[in-house]
């Protein structure tokens, strides 16, 4: 009984040591933080959270000009995996000392943080007359400017115009044009969209796919209300044009098992001529090929007096203030700043990104070509974030994988609907 | 050998570890599987069973990721326990070659899972990947697949990833059975002249069945908690063929923002192993013998 007990006395006094040394450790590391503290006494730590890695260095660059502008705001910057973000950002937001600045994605995400009250209202904020007035909407509710979208990114497919040059071939307006166009391409050896159908291909192209089969911009919201069906003319088209371009070889060959990495090399290496995902891949296509010439070319799918719509934009990358973080007013000022013409030209070529910031002046020919979508085009905002219900998006989707893994588009529809019935209220 | 009772003392850091970081967090997702939590707001609501009932009487998708998860452990654990078996009978004998065989084969469990998939989402691509490259140059082309992409059959590229992850692990488990049957019994049953198989039926299997037991508990469990590959190589797609259970859970808590409904499927998942473990444990035990 001794032995054991002396065993025991000596394994938590071996414990009790470890815990000292920690605490001593700790002890020194609070006194570091303090004797630093007063070394620069006013300086507030602001914290900024978002999703984008390959921003980074731009970030970082805008941050240092902001430090140096604001020598008593340091902003200490995390970047999350996009999938790490979107499930652990809500719980970092909630006790507010983690991303007093953080970003939000349009839809499901945002309203989950807007039920969550994460968002401090910016309404009255003189940055927000920046930004571009007809991309704010999304960042707003209940008559609150909660979220300002930052990125203006198109969902639609980029082709390859040298390539349409080449082949003296014009851009399609309707869809006997666009049918006409995919022929000469493929008749030439050359895929016509390649759709990475392992990612990302369902949710960007259904966006394009779908703008003008459905007009009425509330489908979504109908259809989680229950108004709408899937199993309606609206999707059922939808389906069964994506089922053209599949069975038609519009698309390459085993679609659904392509991801954006080999898609993009197919253009790179102009195997394809476009490639159904958005303005985001544009600077890494030029990076793989830097000859390419790069425009936007969404699928027209009726004919011509029934195109209302043009293309797709997102307004996305959402600034906004944590409601719970004690420094607002810092927060603020870099939000102002990330808004200024310089600042955000800055970040916009060097992320090849267009901004919803007004007065930025692009560089790159590419985003200098496509920058008149903003103004001269019709676009709609992307149908997919309008759907709050992650259950009801992934039936959706799961309805186009369906068709191109061969179901037939009026079963792939009946499918999803179900889904969507088991989970609206 | 009396025990001094002041031994259970040194169960208490332990216990107070698997208390934290097991017993508690299990206990949470009882409780929040009773109530409608989105997972951010500091307010629900009980809502009794409800969850329950939605998964058992109102969700497809459940149900199909409950048949896919079966699918893949079934495939998994035939697959991976014969497999692991017989390089291990290949492979008992201690010479300086089958350690390093041992080795190679159990290497790719000392990978992480992310870079397991990222290796396999290269192999299994379709336009790019050396599988089907592979396949061609060897005059193979009618065997060329749309191997994650095409639904009926992606979760068995999945499941055929998974047993070459995992197989070495229970290799070394089956080696190290083999290597604990006496030597005496194969001579025996040498001198009287038993088959190669008989030898097998009669000794190996029987003498193994304690390995075989951790091996098929384990590569059941492990099929189940499979969601990091299956995340990282087809995400539950196309249209939910690859959805498991885990992937779901992750489907429902952190998209849909409905931890009450997560937690119930968690729950339920947690006795869906449990039940097959026990029932695997009851068959195995009453093959074991000894001589």
């Amino acid at each position: 009984m001794k032995k054991w007990l002396i065993c025991f006395i000596a394994f938590l006094g071996m414990i009790v040591l470890a815990a000292c040394a920690d605490e001593s450790s700790q002890e020194k590391q609070s006194e570091d933080d303090s004797a630093s503290a007063s070394e620069g006494e006013d300086t507030t730590q602001l914290s900024f959270i978002h999703w984008r890695g390959e921003d980074k260095e731009v970030f970082e660059d805008i941050i240092s000009q902001f430090e140096e502008e604001n020598p008593n705001i340091n902003v200490e910057m995390n970047i999350y995996p996009s999938e790490q973000y979107q499930s652990n950002a809500q719980q970092l937001l909630r006790d507010g000392s983690t991303g007093d600045v953080f970003t939000s994605q349009p839809g499901t995400q945002f309203e989950a943080m807007k039920e969550a009250g994460l968002f401090t209202d910016l309404t009255d904020e003189d940055f927000v007359s920046k930004f571009s007035e007809g991309s704010l909407s999304v960042g707003q509710a209940d008559g609150k400017q909660l979220a300002i979208p930052y990125q203006m990114v198109f969902n639609m497919p980029v082709y390859n115009k040298g390539m349409f040059e080449e082949l003296g071939l014009e851009v399609p307006g309707s869809w006997s044009e666009y049918q006409e166009m995919a022929d000469t391409l493929m008749e030439n050896d050359i895929i016509p969209v390649v759709f990475p159908g392992a990612d990302i291909g369902p949710n960007q192209t259904m966006n394009s796919m779908m703008m003008n089969n459905a007009k009425d911009e509330d489908i979504f919201q109908k259809l989680e209300s229950g108004e709408e069906s899937l199993t309606n003319e609206w999707w059922v088209t939808t389906l069964e044009d994506f089922q053209f371009f599949n069975e038609n070889g519009y698309f390459q060959e085993n679609a659904l098992g392509t991801n954006q990495d080999s898609a993009m090399q197919m253009v790179a290496n102009e195997e394809a001529a476009m490639i159904a995902t958005g303005s985001y891949h544009m600077a890494t296509l030029k990076e793989l090929n830097p000859d390419l010439k790069l425009g936007f070319l969404p699928p027209i799918t009726v004919e011509e007096g029934e195109v209302d719509y043009e293309g797709i934009h997102t307004a996305t990358f959402m600034l906004a203030i944590n409601s719970n973080s004690e420094k607002k007013e810092e927060a603020k000022k870099f939000i102002n700043f990330l808004s200024e013409p310089e600042i955000a030209s800055q970040y916009a070529n060097g992320t090849g990104q267009h901004l919803t910031v007004t007065d930025v002046e692009y560089e790159s020919e590419e985003l200098q070509n496509t920058a008149h979508w903003i103004t001269d085009k019709n676009t709609r905002f992307q149908p997919r974030y309008l759907i709050t219900e992650a259950a009801v998006e992934e039936a959706v989707l799961g309805s186009i994988e369906n068709v191109l893994g061969g179901a037939s588009p009026e079963e792939a529809a009946k499918e999803a609907q179900q889904i969507v019935e088991e989970n609206i209220d | 050998m009396k025990i001094s009772k002041s031994i259970y003392l040194f169960f208490i850091p332990g216990l107070v570890l698997y208390s934290i970081f097991f017993v508690f967090p299990t206990l949470s997702a009882l409780f929040y599987s009773f109530t409608d939590w989105d997972g951010i707001s500091a307010d629900f609501n009980f809502i009794g069973f409800e969850n329950y009932q939605r998964a058992a009487a109102g969700d497809s998708i459940f149900m199909k990721s409950v048949g896919n998860n079966l699918e893949f452990m079934f495939f998994v654990a035939v697959f991976q326990t014969l497999v692991a078996l017989v390089f291990a009978i290949f492979l008992v004998k201690n010479t300086k070659f089958n350690y390093f065989l041992r080795a190679l084969f159990f290497f790719p469990t000392i990978l992480s899972s992310v870079s397991v998939a990222f290796i396999w989402a290269f192999v299994y691509d379709p336009n790019l990947g050396i599988l089907n490259q592979l396949l061609s140059l060897l005059g193979l082309e009618f065997l060329t697949q749309n191997w994650l992409g095409n639904g009926d059959i992606a979760i068995y590229s999945l499941a055929f990833t998974q047993v070459w992850f995992h197989a070495g692990q229970m290799l070394i488990i089956f080696v190290a059975g083999l290597h604990a049957i006496p030597n005496d019994l194969y001579e025996a049953a040498k001198i009287e002249g038993a088959s190669r198989w008989q030898i097998f039926k009669k000794i190996t299997w029987p003498l193994l069945a304690p390995s075989a037991t951790i091996v098929i508990a384990y590569t059941t469990i492990q099929s189940f908690q499979a969601f990091d590959l299956v995340f990282a190589l087809t995400g539950g797609g196309p249209n939910y063929s690859t959805e498991i259970i885990a992937t779901y859970i992750y489907s429902i808590a952190f998209r849909g923002y409905d931890f009450g409904y997560a937690s119930a499927i968690s729950v339920i998942f947690m006795g869906i192993i449990a039940l097959i473990t026990y029932i695997q444990f009851k068959v195995l035990r009453s093959n074991r013998v000894s001589y």
